[in-house]
């Protein structure tokens, strides 16, 4: 379902919603602010978050645990 | 020719404006542009002192008014009279008529004498009814020399005495139990009554004058009682006198200061702005023979015409034959910066403002730091948690907007103007919550892990197991839920949140750096595009975005089979051994990093000595073909005369060229331009490239404290959590319950103290650090002078007694 192509995927919808965002803006003085804010922050959020898939694309360390339990009844 | 409209992106076009006023309605003109707050006069009698101007009576005879209204009020808070307050968003005032004002001043003059003479009166009767009631008191004991005397000099006053009287004397003193009003200040004081026998006339002569210069008062007491029994009656029957006319005076006054009561904010409003408006016309210049202002102000040409129907209207309305002119002028000042902004810009605009005033018309950081400034911010505070916790008080300020401006508490001040950034912070904070997978330090399961544990037949319960991951799944959104609790969740957090910081250091400083090219095409110099922008970008590029590529590329990679190479080393190598590697990467490794090398440190000659010498050239040629510079002007064509007669290129007519220059400074101050000076320019070049090359590296490693505070916050969450309500949920029964509610309380508490308040100013101050430094250092020039319109808004809102009419 997700792998490394989904960043890709990731990018062409923020591309299409900052393309969105230029020209449904609201028009009037507050035109350049709307768009600015709006791919400024559909920019940034999409960063944090293919830097997050990134990260965990192909890890060098796996997560350990020493508290793990079985529990009576689970296998 | 319309101007392009104003937005945020860059400061408004101004105009510099000559106005021509008749002077019967110079008055309601500057009022009627006051409400509109969009011009900002320039003064045009620097030179002559405020003493010396037009309207000094004027202003002389409100500030009068104005004092009067303040004696009013203080007699106000005295007599407990509240105020009926003004909410100055609603009652907008028309601009008083002269006669309006003038029978306000008459008026608060009789009032004034009123008001004092009534004071004076309770005054005088307080006193007399206070110096017989200390009587009444003195009478009851019989002595020598009796008195009242303040409790405090009660000790020193004894010990005078002894010394004097060497101790013959018999001394007895009681307490007055209630204390008495002075009425000059309205304190209550606590006194003493005083009896001392002493013999012989010369002693008690002394023990008067003694008790005199201590502030006591004396009254004689007769030694007969029949006599004294009559004094006594006789001061009660005054004292019950007094009372009641003490009481009608109040009464009286009481009335006339609640009827004041009711327009007293109004009026001081008025008396602020008219003499906001008489202090506005002292910057004109009054021409005596035409009896017309003139004035020169700034104001943004997009609304022109608004001050042009504006004087219109009330040239209209004042019926005069001679119309108010106004005509744009041509300057070379250089125009105040005017950055429009709304409720919601606001704020930001301020975090801006408060480094220094953009340049005219550079490229306005307010603008991407809408947003790049809550984003920073929570990308330290990520927590959804506390986001939420966060929005919902931004939330609930901006819901209730209108009461909560009047709250004149300091601290809640400061909140409530920033309320749409912290609206912004919290919304970002949410969405880095979620990516980091927080809820008040716990994780959310929305989607199936990455991670698996496979439990072999060699695994007991206790010892460590590691996950393994799906071959062909990822964790769609943020962290996976996998990692936490895991023991080395930090381990993977650090190293993550490190390189993410890295990687939004350089889009951050990246984008900035793109603005100064912005800059310099708006401005058409083209050097620093070229001499400047350019270099710093390949040198900055070729450092640290080769660092941002190897680290994504080093995440793309699966590396099972060859060793990961250190970034970190990898980058060190590069410069202290070029060519050789460490640990190899990817084909063709050394070749791109030698090169890459190659490519910054050309980068800093071209920084250091393009833009200097281009200067210079472009300066000589100028000279060559016979500019001058227009304040060395005059002193050049004196000495052409003597020394460069001979001259291919001199000027044929030096007189009209004089005539030429005495034009034109008339608009020029001294300060608006500069000699070029070589040396300067190199001195400052120097500075810049060495700042920029060093500012890379320290810069990109500021970035770094996105990783620090995330980090911090993150464990302060788990610490806090861990230390309260994980206690309170272990614990069964009784003591269970309350442990629950005791420990979700102070978890709760310090939840919003320590980690909502405490961290997210520390975010906040670390997130302003970055935009004021990191940032706006690669771009911003600051070198702008704020627009500051003349506006009664503006001008009631700064004036610190409005919070007490408002």
């Amino acid at each position: 379902m997700a792998n490394g192509w989904s960043i890709f995927i990731g990018l062409i919808i923020v591309i299409l919603a900052c393309l969105a965002a230029w020209f449904l803006s609201p028009k009037g003085e507050t035109q350049t602010t709307w768009r600015s804010s709006l791919i400024l922050s559909f920019t940034s959020c999409y960063l944090m978050w293919a830097i997050t898939f990134l990260a965990q694309l192909h890890p060098l360390i796996h997560p350990q645990r020493t508290d793990l339990k079985i529990m009576p009844g689970h296998e | 020719m319309a101007p392009a409209q104003d937005t945020m992106f860059r400061s408004a076009d101004m105009s510099m404006v000559q106005l021509y006023i008749a002077n019967e309605i110079g008055r309601e003109i500057v009022s009627a542009l006051g409400e509109i707050g969009l011009v900002q006069f320039r003064d045009l009698n620097s030179e002559t002192t405020a003493f010396q101007r037009t309207f000094t009576q004027e202003i002389r005879r409100l500030d009068n008014v104005e004092r009067q209204l303040r004696y009013f009020h203080a007699q106000m808070d005295k007599a407990g009279i509240p105020l009926r307050r003004l909410d100055l968003d609603v009652h907008t005032f028309a601009a008083p008529s002269a006669a309006e004002i003038d029978e306000l001043a008459d008026r608060s003059q009789s009032l004034e004498q009123r008001i004092a003479s009534l004071n004076d009166s309770y005054e005088t009767l307080k006193q007399r009814e206070n110096g017989d009631a200390e009587r009444s008191f003195s009478v009851m004991n019989i002595g020598f020399v009796a008195g009242v005397i303040p409790r405090d000099r009660v000790a020193a006053f004894e010990r005078i005495l002894w010394r004097t009287l060497r101790g013959n004397l018999y001394m007895n003193q009681s307490e007055i139990p209630e204390p008495l009003m002075d009425p000059t200040n309205n304190e209550t004081v606590n006194k003493n009554v005083f009896v001392i026998f002493a013999h012989g006339k010369e002693l008690i002569a002394k023990i008067r004058k003694i008790s005199e210069s201590l502030g006591a008062d004396l009254y004689s007491v007769d030694e007969n009682s029949d006599l004294r029994r009559d004094q006594i009656h006789e001061v009660n029957t005054r004292l019950s006198d007094l009372g009641s006319v003490l009481r009608n005076t109040k009464q009286t006054l009481d009335a006339e200061l609640t009827q004041i009561a009711r327009s007293l904010a109004a009026w001081m409003v008025i008396i602020k702005k008219e003499k906001a408006v008489y202090q506005t016309l002292n910057l004109f210049s009054y021409d005596h023979a035409r009896k017309t202002l003139i004035a020169e102000a700034w104001c943004p040409s997009n609304s022109l015409p608004l001050i042009k129907s504006t004087l219109h209207d009330v040239n209209n309305r004042a019926g005069l034959s001679v119309p108010s002119i106004i005509n744009e002028i041509r300057t070379n000042k250089t125009p105040p910066t005017y950055q429009k902004t709304n409720r919601f810009t606001e704020g930001f605009q301020t975090i801006i403002n408060a480094y220094g005033t953009a340049k005219y018309q550079e490229v306005n950081p307010g603008l991407p730091t809408i947003i790049t400034f809550p984003f920073l911010f929570a990308v330290m505070f990520g927590d959804s948690g506390h986001a939420l916790l966060m929005l919902g008080a931004a939330c609930a300020m901006i819901f209730w907007e209108k009461q909560l401006k009047k709250v004149r508490d300091e601290l809640f001040q400061m909140a409530f103007y920033g309320r749409y950034i912290m609206l912004m912070m919290g919304i970002f904070s949410l969405y880095t919550g979620l990516i980091y997978n927080d809820v008040f330090s716990k994780s959310i399961s929305p989607f199936q892990s990455a991670w698996k544990f496979n439990i072999t037949e060699e695994w007991k319960n206790g010892t460590s197991i590691e996950a393994t991951l799906s071959d062909t799944y990822r964790y769609p959104f943020g962290l996976d839920w996998m990692w936490h609790g895991a023991q080395n969740q930090l381990l993977f957090a650090n190293s993550y949140k490190m390189k993410l910081s890295i990687l939004l250091g350089w889009s951050h400083m990246t984008y900035s750096l793109c603005l100064s090219y912005i800059n310099g095409r708006h401005f058409k110099s083209p050097i620093d595009v070229w001499g400047v922008f350019v270099p710093g970008m390949i040198f900055f590029q070729s450092i640290f975005g080769y660092l941002v590529f190897a680290i994504v590329l080093k995440w793309s990679v699966k590396w099972d089979k060859a060793p990961a190479p250190g970034l970190l080393n990898m980058l060190i190598y590069m410069f202290l051994s070029p060519g050789t590697i460490d640990i190899p990467f990817y084909k063709g490794q050394a070749f791109v990093q030698i090169t890459l090398v190659l490519l910054a440190v050309i980068q800093v000659p071209i920084l250091l000595f393009l833009k200097p010498f281009y200067l210079r050239w472009e300066h000589n040629r100028a000279r060559a073909q016979g500019y001058r510079g227009l304040g060395e002007a005059s002193r050049v064509s004196a000495l052409d005369g003597d020394d460069e007669d001979g001259h291919a290129n001199h000027r044929p007519s030096v007189a009209s060229d004089e005539g030429g220059v005495a034009m034109i400074s008339q608009h020029v101050d001294d300060e608006e331009h500069e000699e070029f000076e070589f040396s300067e320019v190199m001195i400052h070049q120097v500075i810049h490239t060495i700042e920029f090359c060093l500012n890379c590296v320290s810069h990109t490693a500021s970035y770094l404290r996105l990783w620090a505070l995330s980090l911090a916050h993150q464990q302060l969450s788990i610490v806090l959590w861990n230390m309260t309500l994980a206690n309170g949920l272990k614990s069964s029964g009784v003591i269970g319950v309350v442990l629950i509610v005791v420990t979700f309380y102070l978890w709760l508490f310090l939840t919003i103290a320590v980690l909502v308040v405490m961290e997210g100013t520390s975010a906040m101050l670390h997130s302003l650090r970055l935009h004021w430094v990191e940032a706006m250092s690669k771009h911003f020039m600051g070198d702008g002078i704020p627009f500051q319109p003349f506006s009664f808004k503006q001008m009631l809102e700064d004036d610190d007694s409005t919070a007490e009419i408002s």
